[in-house]
């Protein structure tokens, strides 16, 4: 028997330290119990307003709702199953991305550079910039029709606000330090902006991607709970059609989930492309 | 007044003038600086220090006079200087030994002499440890010994230095200042040092230059001519202080 043990203080300093109050003050210092007791609260107000109140009908129960889940992932939904659709709007959602940010960014960058270029192109900016993308969407259905092209140009148009803005800006803003240290060392114009200009400015036209994929998720919804034939928008829609709502909320936990998953994803890749933002852990 | 015997003239001031609209900010500044060698500036604050390294190193242009650096107008596309600022000027997205190489690689040293220099210069100030980590994993006195240690690493025909030291500790800074030294001794490079600190001055310099206050012009030159290290409690030292102090404060 260790001799310790025995030892009267060291027995009440242990049975101190197991006491109720203890456990409870550990457990409640380790976060992911926090986010247990969350995630399983919400899951359990859910559940009993969904049996208890007359609004129910319309309510499913979290149960109810992972199963619907279960159904739509391995039945065929207008030509479709779950996944099918989840990449329909994905594939919509990465062209007009792409548009988007293909025109935003340099854009920016040329505006930041050149104030020819600013003054000419600022005044027009100013008046799209408030302009919610979904306000485009009867002149894009006129113009381009139900299909793809509509939603993609809307898209475009949401990714292409926060690209231009944050490209510019992030150039706009390099510290001037950073350009006076160069100049000494005797850089030209070129070695200036390849060297601190483009570097400096990239974490912040970084930025302006990721908010432009997240309004690009965004817009592609909207879109398509205008019209379209699939996507995840059109499932919820197709929810609403046969009044089964477990299905409605079963397409909105998919889009929570895809647009969590797609910053999750995001910042892994600023971490690897701008490893010089990362602080050591103190 | 009686200087060390006489060096090679490596950068030489001629009536340097600087006007902002009517102010009157430099007015006919003259001396010059010897090969290899250590200048110190020292002045009251708000004196136009600044404006006169900006000055020097051309970031803007003088209204009158001239600076040579080897008998030529200085230039800095064509002479070698280098600036070390009062904040801390590395890039941020490259590491310590990039940030050093950095300034080689815009003057087009070739590699095998950047690696050779790199090395020499990251042992000299102990970054060597370091030299994979980027600025904003380390201390702002090590970020400020990497813009010295860029600075020297271009093999300058004029190092500029605007009161690098200005915003750490005491201790650190002593430290440094031998560091500082260290390197300029093994590079023989010529060096400005602006600094307000008194001390400071006497304790790096060689020779130091007292300015006056606006409009700014050269009021005395002192040889400094203790031999090294310096100690602040050394009586030829005290003196000098006295003299550089009496300097600043009567005008």
């Amino acid at each position: 028997m260790n001799a310790a043990l025995e030892h009267p203080t060291t027995v009440q300093g242990l049975q101190r330290h197991k006491s109720p109050a203890a456990i409870l003050r550990r457990l409640l210092k380790n976060r992911y119990v926090l986010y247990l007791v969350s995630i399983s609260g919400l899951l359990l107000i859910w559940h009993f307003s969904a049996v208890n109140f007359a609004t129910s009908k319309y309510m499913p129960t979290p149960w109810m709702v992972l199963k619907e889940l279960w159904r739509i992932a391995h039945e065929n939904l207008a030509g479709k199953d779950l996944l099918g659709h989840l990449w329909s709007s994905l594939h919509r959602v990465l062209i007009g991305f792409a548009i988007g940010s293909a025109v935003g960014v340099p854009l920016g960058l040329f505006m930041a550079l050149n104030r020819y270029i600013n003054n000419l192109v600022k005044p027009v900016f100013d008046l799209i910039k408030p302009m919610p993308p979904i306000s485009w969407i009867s002149l894009a259905i006129l113009w381009f029709g139900i299909g793809e092209e509509s939603k993609v140009f809307i898209i475009a148009i949401g990714a292409f606000v926060p690209a231009l803005i944050n490209s510019y800006n992030g150039i706009r803003l390099v510290d001037p330090a950073l350009y006076d240290a160069i100049r000494m060392l005797g850089a030209n114009r070129w070695q200036t902006m390849m060297e601190v200009t483009f570097p400096a400015g990239f974490p912040a036209l970084f930025a302006g991607l990721q908010i432009s994929l997240s309004v690009a998720w965004s817009c592609v919804l909207a879109a398509e709970l205008v019209s379209a034939r699939s996507g995840m928008g059109f499932l919820i829609i197709l929810g609403m059609t046969m009044s089964n709502p477990s299905m409605i909320l079963s397409g909105m936990v998919v889009i929570a989930v895809t647009a969590y998953l797609i910053t999750v994803v995001l910042s892994k890749v600023e971490k690897w492309v701008c490893p010089w933002k990362v602080e050591l852990p103190q | 007044m009686t200087g060390p015997p006489a060096r090679e003239v490596k950068v030489e001031v001629v009536g340097l003038t600087k006007k902002f609209g009517d102010l009157l900010v430099l007015n006919d500044v003259n001396f010059s600086v010897a090969k290899g060698e250590f200048l110190a500036i020292v002045g009251p604050t708000g004196c136009g220090k600044t404006t006169f390294l900006n000055l020097l190193s051309k970031l803007i242009p003088a209204s009158e006079g001239q600076i040579l650096i080897d008998g030529s107008e200085a230039d800095p596309k064509t002479h070698n200087l280098a600036f070390v600022f009062q904040e801390p000027s590395s890039l941020p997205w490259l590491t310590v030994s990039q940030n050093v190489e950095f300034g080689m690689l815009i003057k087009g040293v070739p590699p095998g002499e950047r690696e050779r220099r790199l090395r020499s210069i990251l042992d000299i100030v102990g970054l060597a440890d370091c030299a994979n980590l980027f600025p904003n994993q380390i201390s702002a006195s090590m970020e400020q010994r990497v813009a010295v240690s860029r600075a020297f690493a271009t093999n300058p025909d004029l190092l500029l230095m605007d009161e690098p030291y200005g915003q750490l500790d005491v201790k650190l800074r002593f430290y440094l200042e031998d560091e500082l030294l260290k390197l300029w001794r093994e590079l023989g490079a010529t060096v400005i040092f602006v600094t307000h600190n008194i001390e400071e001055a006497i304790y790096v310099a060689e020779r130091i230059l007292v300015l006056t206050n606006k409009p700014t012009s050269v009021k005395a030159e002192i040889h400094v001519d203790l031999p090294r290290p310096r100690s602040f409690i050394d009586e030829a030292f005290i003196d000098i202080r006295r003299q550089v102090t009496d300097l600043i404060r009567w005008w």
